[in-house]
């Protein structure tokens, strides 16, 4: 739904106070989701950004649309309600990985499957942030935080392994503070029909510091990442052989066997499949049978005949 | 809206605030650092660990060194947004205000 409404970033900043941690993660996502709205081309008041619980999920009082600071999981619920009664809507989902994967595990899968029409953006830190530093569902095994003092026993969560099992059409990997990349990646999710699963790598630099250091340092950066593009080949090993890279194979294989890998870390865009959005098949479904059988009356239909009865 | 450097880095150039910055976005001049206003994202990491206190939310800067918002911003003109200081080094300039300063002894 493009228009011709010229924004500046500017416009996407909030009156509110930002409060993170200095030198948090998360101001750099902030940055660079307030700097690709306005390409978007869309009014700010038919945009939702809506959060669960967490540091992430402060998101939506900084940004200067519409937003729900919601329940502990359920954003992706409610994030579905929404676009699936307002399809009109730009709506963005802004979780973590305690948020997503452990509180909100079902709602996030269930979401995917729908397909219903959300970005959803998973700020990965791979720790819990806001309690002070318990180890979260993607956590590596053995770290030692409060809440696991000899070592944590819970084999991590791959989110984008979870998110193609889940059925999701677009999947996608990036980091906090490559802005350039993240940009890019969202702008990918932004023009995706469906559901967009993008997992953010974020430092957490007060309770998980230096998480993704390998990844972000410009010494070690280069062997560390697989940067995927749709087309062009890459290698799961240095002596493996050349795959062409097709974010669009209905076969999820090749997709899940990059959300595997960790040595070097896949990042970019995993997978984008064409699969008919839920919303738009609800809405189709819903305004066909009311073609067919008129407009219903909820009012008679609580009052029917419909019912059971119980006997002791 | 940024943070700013202001005077007392000049002729000191402790760097810790280098150190802390996640998106690399404090670049050296010859005599001062700068932060690139466009780069910047407000996190304020760089804000608490400077020894001298050079650092400055943008609106917070004290009345003397408010002209040194505009230095940030046009020490930049020519090089527009390298995305990341690590890669440049030491840039042999510096803003005319900067560059105006006189020398601080050791």
């Amino acid at each position: 739904m493009p228009t011709d409404i010229a924004l500046t970033p500017k416009d996407f900043k909030s009156d509110q106070e930002v409060r993170w941690c200095p030198g948090c993660g998360d101001y750099a996502i902030l940055a660079a989701v307030q700097g690709f709205m306005p390409e978007l081309g869309i009014a700010r008041e038919n945009i939702v950004f809506v959060s669960g619980i967490g540091c992430s999920s402060r998101f939506p009082y900084y940004m200067n649309t519409y937003g729900m600071h919601s329940v502990h999981g359920r954003a992706p619920a409610i994030a579905t309600g929404l676009a699936c009664a307002r399809p009109d809507l730009s709506v963005w989902v802004v979780t973590g990985d305690g948020d997503a994967l452990s509180i909100g595990g079902n709602h996030l899968i269930h979401a995917l499957r729908r397909n219903v029409n959300l970005k959803i953006l998973l700020f990965n830190n791979e720790i819990y942030g806001l309690t002070k530093g318990q180890y979260s569902p993607t956590s590596e095994r053995g770290k030692i935080t409060r809440s696991t003092p000899m070592g944590s026993l819970d084999e991590p969560f791959r989110p984008l392994s979870l998110a193609i099992g889940a059925e999701a059409s677009f999947v996608a990997r990036t980091i906090d503070s490559d802005r350039g990349h993240l940009t890019d990646v969202l702008r990918q999710a932004a023009a995706h029909q469906g559901t967009a699963l993008v997992e953010i790598y974020q430092n957490c630099n007060i309770f998980n510091d230096g998480a993704f250091d390998t990844l972000k340092n410009p010494a070690t950066r280069d062997d560390a990442l697989l940067r995927l593009e749709h087309g062009r080949p890459y290698r799961l090993a240095p002596d493996a052989e050349e795959i062409v890279h097709d974010v669009e194979d209905p076969d999820p294989t090749a997709a899940f066997t990059l959300s595997r890998l960790r040595h070097p870390t896949p990042i970019g865009v995993l997978r984008s499949v064409r699969r008919p959005a839920y919303d738009q098949l609800m809405n189709r479904q819903t305004a066909g049978a009311v073609a067919e059988r008129g407009p219903g009356d909820l009012a008679a239909l609580l009052a029917g005949t419909d019912s059971w009865t119980v006997r002791g | 809206m940024t943070y700013v450097i202001a005077q007392p880095c000049v002729d000191v150039k402790d760097k810790a605030c280098i150190e802390e910055c996640p998106v690399d976005c404090i670049y050296e001049g010859q005599r001062s650092l700068y932060i690139h206003p466009d780069e910047c994202v407000d996190c304020g990491a760089c804000e608490p660990v400077c020894p001298v206190e050079a650092i400055f939310y943008e609106d917070d800067t004290p009345e003397e060194w408010k002209d040194y918002y505009k230095a940030n911003v046009e020490f930049f003109d020519e090089l527009g947004s390298p995305g990341g200081a690590g890669q440049l080094g030491l840039i042999e300039r510096d803003h005319p205000l900067v560059a105006g300063q006189p020398v601080r002894a050791a």
